[in-house]
């Protein structure tokens, strides 16, 4: 980046946060991750919840919680989580309720993380 | 031919009736794609010729079998007293020898086979002898045992193949064509394995590493195992990035060193089938198209020339029943 004599440093560091805000009000996941590298912890709005949030992560934890994040989430947004993460296929899903499709979602998930999760730790 | 006696089961299809063919998947090499080939191979012989394949699993990581039955599946098969370390557990008690209690019946995975299945017409079918984590350690406590009472690799080899050839014997009369996982080193277990086949299919990626490892697995088999291996190798190149580099590679692979032998097609790297390979769960099905995707055509060609080369083999001729 050019050197803006027209600038004092308090000014560079304001523009570079002023950016920063904004990618961070517009992109939850990144959010997310900053936060989470700062080793902070922040509730999320319902909507951005299912998009920042690892299936495998929540199933590791408390149903109630899990099924707090996905269970109010419509048909197609469902279908994405199991298409993202790998735990259904189209054909797998066809037919299915949405009450369906989080039950299926939640029981391979936690399967998923029983069958990986090393267990020397 | 060394394979398995097959009968007659079906004359209209052609191709049945012939001896199955028993084709080692291997390298000394790990990480080159043996268990994603093998998944590959076997869902496009199953899909396009209608062949019933039966995959025997003999690495202890058993890749195939997870990618097959997924990770409680092959858990379940052990529960249910499947499995090739079942298999050697008779061997070591010196039990009959027949894989055929130790072999689970459906490994199918493609939506098309299921359907075909439930309405009681079998195009296509795949079965698995799996493996599991267990196996390495049943491998090991064998090999200490024979060598304390003064046996060497090669005589405990040389007894593991004579103990499979009559375990699989009876299973060539139900599968045609059986495809056999290999791990990537020269163990006894390795060795019976590949002394049982009838030809050896060789993945490897196109760079100077595998290219190495290629060419000590190939010496050692020519050595050891297959005096005529350029006749009886087919070797696929995986996981390729199309770069300058690579494709120089792939040429001098398939022009200069190992320009004696059959090649299938370059499989490129592919995230679609990284994730057909890490199934859902045990009762989770995909169409053939959903599956691979992009690469269905690599594999319809894999297909196709591996029928191409098993014709050759066996002089029999295969017809697709699915485009």
């Amino acid at each position: 980046m050019a050197e803006d004599p027209g600038l004092s440093a308090v000014e560079y560091i304001d523009r570079f946060f002023d950016e920063l805000r904004t990618e961070i009000r517009s992109n939850p996941k990144l959010a997310a991750k900053l936060v989470k590298a700062l080793g902070g912890n922040v509730v999320f709005a319902d909507e951005a919840k299912a998009d920042i949030s690892s299936p495998y992560a929540l199933a590791s934890g408390p149903k109630q919680r899990f099924y707090s994040v996905y269970g109010a989430l419509k048909a197609p947004e469902i279908k994405k989580v199991l298409k993202q993460h790998n735990l259904a296929t189209t054909v797998d899903m066809n037919g299915k309720t949405p009450a369906q499709l989080v039950d299926m979602l939640y029981e391979r998930a936690s399967a998923k993380v029983g069958e990986r999760r090393s267990s020397a730790f | 031919m060394d394979g398995f006696e097959r009968s007659s089961s079906d004359p209209q299809k052609a191709g049945k009736g012939m001896p199955a063919l028993t084709a080692a998947i291997a390298n000394l090499k790990g990480g080159v794609g043996k268990s994603t080939t093998t998944v590959m191979l076997a869902d496009g012989l199953a899909y396009f010729y209608g062949m019933t394949v039966l995959i025997i699993d003999l690495d202890p990581q058993a890749n195939s079998s997870q990618m097959l039955l997924t990770e409680r599946g092959v858990q379940q098969a052990s529960d249910q007293g499947k499995g090739a370390h079942q298999l050697l557990g008779e061997f070591m008690a010196g039990r009959p020898a027949n894989a055929a209690p130790f072999i689970m019946p459906n490994a199918v995975t493609l939506e098309e086979l299921r359907i075909a299945e439930e309405q009681d017409e079998r195009l296509g079918w795949i079965s698995i002898l799996p493996s599991h984590p267990q196996l390495r350690l049943r491998e090991m406590g064998l090999e200490e045992e024979w060598y304390t009472r003064a046996g060497t690799p090669t005589t405990l080899s040389t007894a593991l193949a004579a103990y499979f050839k009559s375990a699989f014997a009876p299973l060539g009369s139900l599968y045609d064509v059986i495809l056999l996982d290999c791990p990537p080193h020269l163990s006894p277990l390795a060795r019976a394995g590949l002394s049982v086949s009838d030809v050896f299919i060789t993945p490897t990626i196109a760079d100077s590493v595998c290219t190495w490892g290629t060419k000590q697995f190939s010496e050692w088999v020519s050595k050891f195992v297959a005096p005529d291996l350029p006749e009886r190798n087919f070797v696929l190149i995986t996981r390729f990035r199309d770069t300058r580099y690579a494709r120089q590679v792939e040429s001098d692979l398939r022009e200069i060193y190992l320009k004696d032998r059959w090649f299938g097609p370059t499989i490129p790297e592919s995230v679609h089938v990284l994730n057909a390979m890490d199934r859902a769960a045990p009762d989770s099905y995909d169409t053939f198209r959903g599956k691979y995707g992009g690469v269905r055509g690599d594999v319809r060609r894999l297909a196709e020339r591996f029928t191409d080369f098993m014709s050759q083999r066996t002089g029999a001729t295969w017809q697709k029943i699915r485009d």
